[in-house]
């Protein structure tokens, strides 16, 4: 087996370019002119087949003759087109009409998500604006966690990172609208700075994407596209307002959107406002110090976020140029009573005489980012290219507490402000490019990607050094159709890249080794190169209802500053964070299986993987006390070691009646390090196993709406006692949300309502995966969320 | 045939998974423990005066073997936080800091122990500010399990 796969990729490479073809290239949109992927389109008696792309684009490299062009979807009137071929590039547009009044869109897109799956040899998931709407959690991330093999990293009740198997922070990429997303991926205490309204469609990767998306793509991507660009002659837009119930949160998000023929633009803002939030306790123990909770209200944990958007941009056939410039703004509290690990006192009179007001600490983030993108179809060719700047503004405000040798009194002649305790500014410039050129059975990808960072810190705590930062990449990707049922994927990249540490000396004096008083060097200047060399293959097996996908691949992940250079007191975990200069990039190896079938009642999907490294960076808590640079704490020490993962998801979903169904969701990870001083123990943030069940009823047509459904989950997560210091065992629980949402027609505009009610019965429980776990916070109790949506058109057709 | 090359794939998986088989070996994840009870000291709402010495006594636990130990001595003229105890101590009104005791300070643990009777020596200077403090101490083990006790303390 293994011979005929490295047969199979070093035959790869060599692509049999056919004399004298010329490209068919063309679109396939519905009625609505959105793009319809996944689509099979068949040259009838010929063997040449291509599927459209997530644009809807398909393309094809013909010799001359005569052609009959035919697409068949599911839900659509079958397409019939005669082609000549003589000599030159033909262009086609194909509209697909929905068949059947009856069908619902919804499955029609999941048959397009099906079929996209089936193209790709890594786990991929697919979700869009009704996933969101339907499952609308406090972020983005908090969202998509009802995906099997999804988990978040959150802290209160609006901020949330992605896990993705079990792999965090910088081991996951998220790409928005083309460029890789940067903001302060490394910490647990703040958010992704996306705004989930402006989110169309969602892609999940799970596995090694390394060979796409870089460093850091070693856990998975998540890929936000960009929204679907408006119709020819379109000027209308949406209204959506929000609103949940226990942490008082109302919001709203307008979006507006006019495109003549070529010319478009699409602006959208957001704006959210939301108080304390409140657990299913009305008191806490920080350590064994009851804190008793004013009206079961986490004290300060409210929040304010807004996001503006404007996207515009140039399209012909040919070529397309668009813009998309954005900033998103937070402003959120940390729970009162504890920073971190560390008990604080606090005037309760203060804090509870409002639920919505945001004192210390608090953090404010604010990102700005501006995309532009263009593409060109040329003969066999489609070139992108894309420029992204984006600003990532983070501040952590805080009393001034004089921890370690700081002095007891902030002196006056200090620059920096009172109470910023820390300050992370970071510009990012980036560029790929990318030419995806069809020959023949071969879909050949190249692209390179670039960016350049310059981080500079402020505050009166140290944690991490400023640096500067710049990584090129290289890419070559085949995809090869051997025939109907068999897909062959390659894959190699290789990365140069180097972080410029740059030397931080202590504002204030402390006990030195040699006995006398000094300010502590905490970071010197450092210069670190890298280079790696990353690989992937795949398969695709598709039989009718049966479809198998196998992966293997090696990512990279070069270390980020805070793991070379951080050699400060973290007083929110009492931890002596010590960087090391000397780690060599992270690589993975990882394979991913998996296995499906789709009936018409019955999809099931499992999909194992494997996933080896052999020098994984983790942060060792150690049992020494640091007695100068720590100031008394202990020594948590960045180390690397060998660990292994495996686990997976099964997915089983049952229509056992026309208007009912099952479905099963599942999923299971097994971490371990087999080397280093925690040789034995898992890796921290390992998410429990956890399975959901849900029972659906969608009648679809109910009393003059459309589109109806009530869906039950029912989340069984088990305990996790596979602990790593300074973690602690957490309890299993079980959760039960309701789902319900329908479409009336108000004048002929759809308005979508949805509702959700989460821990219906308001249970008191921890997760493993949050950051308050440590001190014992519990989760967020019953919540019950509404939200409307209402697209709205002012030209009438 | 369809289903004999499903049948095919599950069981290679099947295999595969049940080939990785745990590691046995056992795991410490057990906290050290310091006992602040019996003739330990300082104890919550301790009372310590200035220019004189005492001594800090407690008794340092492990399952497996203990690490080290540090003490953290630091003004709470600002209330800014509270002990990591039951009660909190009376505090006083809050004041500005002119020259707060500062103390932090490790202390060694012989190795290879469960349980060990720390007994130290801390010297209180006279020239200090009277007040409310917090006596921090720091208990860590082989592992790297770190057990944290916050106890008020008045210095007069």
């Amino acid at each position: 087996m293994k011979k005929i796969m490295l047969l199979l990729v070093s035959t790869f490479f060599c692509c049999g370019i056919m004399a004298q073809t010329h490209p068919l290239n063309g679109v396939i949109t519905d009625d609505f002119q959105h793009p319809l992927a996944g689509l099979n389109v068949k040259l009838i008696n010929t063997g040449f087949f291509a599927v459209s792309d997530s644009s809807g684009k398909f393309n094809f490299q013909l010799p001359n003759g005569k052609y009959e062009l035919m697409v068949n979807a599911i839900g659509f009137q079958s397409v019939k087109r005669n082609i000549v071929i003589d000599g030159k590039a033909v262009y086609l547009v194909l509209k697909l009409t929905i068949h059947s009044q009856l069908l619902n869109e919804v499955t029609v897109k999941s048959k397009a998500i099906d079929e996209r799956r089936r193209q790709e040899s890594l786990n991929v998931e697919v979700v869009r604006t009704d996933f969101i709407q339907q499952h609308l959690g406090g972020s983005l991330m908090n969202t998509l966690q009802r995906l099997p093999g999804i988990k978040t990293i959150g802290i209160g009740s609006g901020q949330s990172k992605p896990l993705i198997r079990g792999l965090g922070f910088n081991r996951v990429v998220v790409v928005d609208k083309g460029i890789k997303h940067e903001g302060q991926q490394w910490g647990a205490d703040h958010g992704l700075e996306i705004d989930q309204f402006a989110a169309e469609e969602v892609e999940l990767i799970k596995g090694a994407a390394s060979f796409v998306y870089g460093s850091d793509a070693i856990g998975g991507a998540i890929n936000i596209k960009a929204p679907v660009l408006p119709a020819p002659n379109s000027f209308g837009g949406e209204l959506n307002l929000i609103g949940k119930t226990n942490n008082a949160l109302y919001g709203t998000s307008v979006r507006l959107f006019k495109r003549k023929e070529r010319l478009f633009f699409d602006g959208r803002f957001t704006y959210q406002n939301y108080g304390d939030y409140r657990v299913p306790t009305d008191s806490l123990y920080v350590y064994d110090f009851a804190v008793g909770l004013h009206k079961n209200h986490l004290r300060n944990t409210a929040g304010r976020e807004t996001g503006i958007h404007f996207n515009t941009g140039y399209i012909t056939s040919k070529f397309k140029t668009l813009f998309y410039l954005s900033n998103t703004y937070s402003k959120s509290g940390f729970f009162a009573n504890a920073h971190g690990l560390e008990p604080r006192r606090v005037n309760a009179e203060v804090h509870d005489a409002s639920s919505r007001d945001i004192l210390m600490p608090y953090q404010q983030v604010i990102h700005f980012k501006l995309i532009n993108k263009n593409s060109w179809i040329v003969k066999r060719h489609n070139i992108e290219l894309e420029f992204g700047y984006q600003h990532n503004f983070r501040q952590e405000y805080n009393h001034y507490v004089n921890h370690g040798y700081m002095p007891p009194v902030y002196p006056n002649a200090m620059n920096i402000p009172i109470d910023l305790e820390r300050e992370f500014d970071k510009k990012v410039y980036a560029l790929n490019a990318k030419d995806q050129i069809t020959l023949g059975k071969h879909q050949l990808q190249i692209g390179i990607n670039g960016e350049l960072q310059n981080n500079v810190i402020n505050g009166w705590s140290f944690l991490v050094p400023a640096f500067k930062q710049k990584g090129l990449g290289a890419y070559a990707y085949d995809k090869l159709k051997l025939n109907d049922k068999v897909l062959l994927h390659a894959a190699i990249r290789y990365d140069v890249a180097q972080i410029n540490l740059l030397r931080y000396t202590d504002w204030f004096f402390s006990e030195t080794e040699n006995g006398s008083r000094g300010k502590l060097v905490r970071a010197n200047n450092l210069i670190r190169n890298f280079n790696s060399f990353v690989w992937s293959a795949g398969i695709n097996y598709n039989v009718d209802q049966f479809e198998f996908k196998a992966n293997i691949g090696k990512s990279f992940r070069i270390p980020i500053a805070k793991e070379l250079g951080a050699n400060g007191v973290n007083y929110h975990y009492f931890s002596y964070e010590k960087g090391n200069p000397n780690l060599n990039p992270e690589q993975s190896y990882q394979a991913d299986f998996a296995i499906g079938l789709n009936t018409e009642k019955w999809t099931v999907k499992l999909s194992p993987f494997f996933n080896y490294f052999p020098n994984y960076i983790y942060l060792n808590p150690t049992s020494a006390h640091d007695y100068f640079y720590g100031a008394g704490n202990q020594v948590f020490e960045y180390a690397q070691s060998e660990v292994l993962r495996y686990g997976g998801e099964i997915q089983v979903k049952y229509q056992f009646a026309h208007q009912w169904s099952a479905e099963v969701l599942a999923e299971y990870l097994y971490a371990q390090q087999l080397s280093g001083d925690k040789k034995g123990y898992t890796l921290p943030f390992s998410p429990p196993a956890s399975a959901l069940v849900n029972l659906t009823y969608a009648p679809q047509k109910l009393v003059g709406s459309s589109a109806t459904y009530f869906s039950l989950d029912y989340r069984i997560t088990a305990e996790q006692l596979n602990i790593v210091p300074p973690e602690r065992k957490t309890a299993g629980y079980s959760l039960f949300n309701l789902q319900a949402g329908t479409k009336i027609q108000i004048s002929n505009r759809p308005l979508h309502i949805s509702a959700q009610l989460q821990n219906v019965f308001n249970t008191k429980y921890l997760n493993h995966t949050s950051f308050y776990r440590l001190i014992g916070l519990p989760e967020q109790g019953r919540n019950l969320v509404l939200s409307v949506k209402l697209p709205f058109n002012f030209n009438r057709q | 045939m369809k289903t004999k090359q499903l049948l095919i794939a599950l069981l290679t998986v099947a295999t595969v998974f049940s080939a990785c088989k745990k590691d046995t070996e056992e795991i410490d994840t057990e906290y050290p423990s310091i006992d602040l009870t019996g003739s330990a000291f300082p104890q919550q709402c301790a009372i310590i005066k200035k220019g004189e010495k005492f001594i800090f006594k407690a008794t340092l636990n492990d399952n497996v073997e203990l690490g080290s130990v540090s003490v953290d001595v630091h003004h709470n003229f600002d209330h800014h936080s509270h002990s990591t105890e039951v009660n909190d101590c009376n505090l006083g009104a809050v004041k500005q800091p002119v020259n707060p005791f500062l103390l932090i300070k490790d202390f060694p643990v012989p190795s290879g122990l469960k349980t060990y009777d720390i007994a130290q020596e801390i010297i209180v200077p006279a020239n200090i500010d009277a007040g409310d403090y917090h006596f921090l101490i720091r208990l860590t083990d082989k592992t790297g399990w770190q057990t944290l006790k916050g106890i008020s303390i008045k210095i007069n």
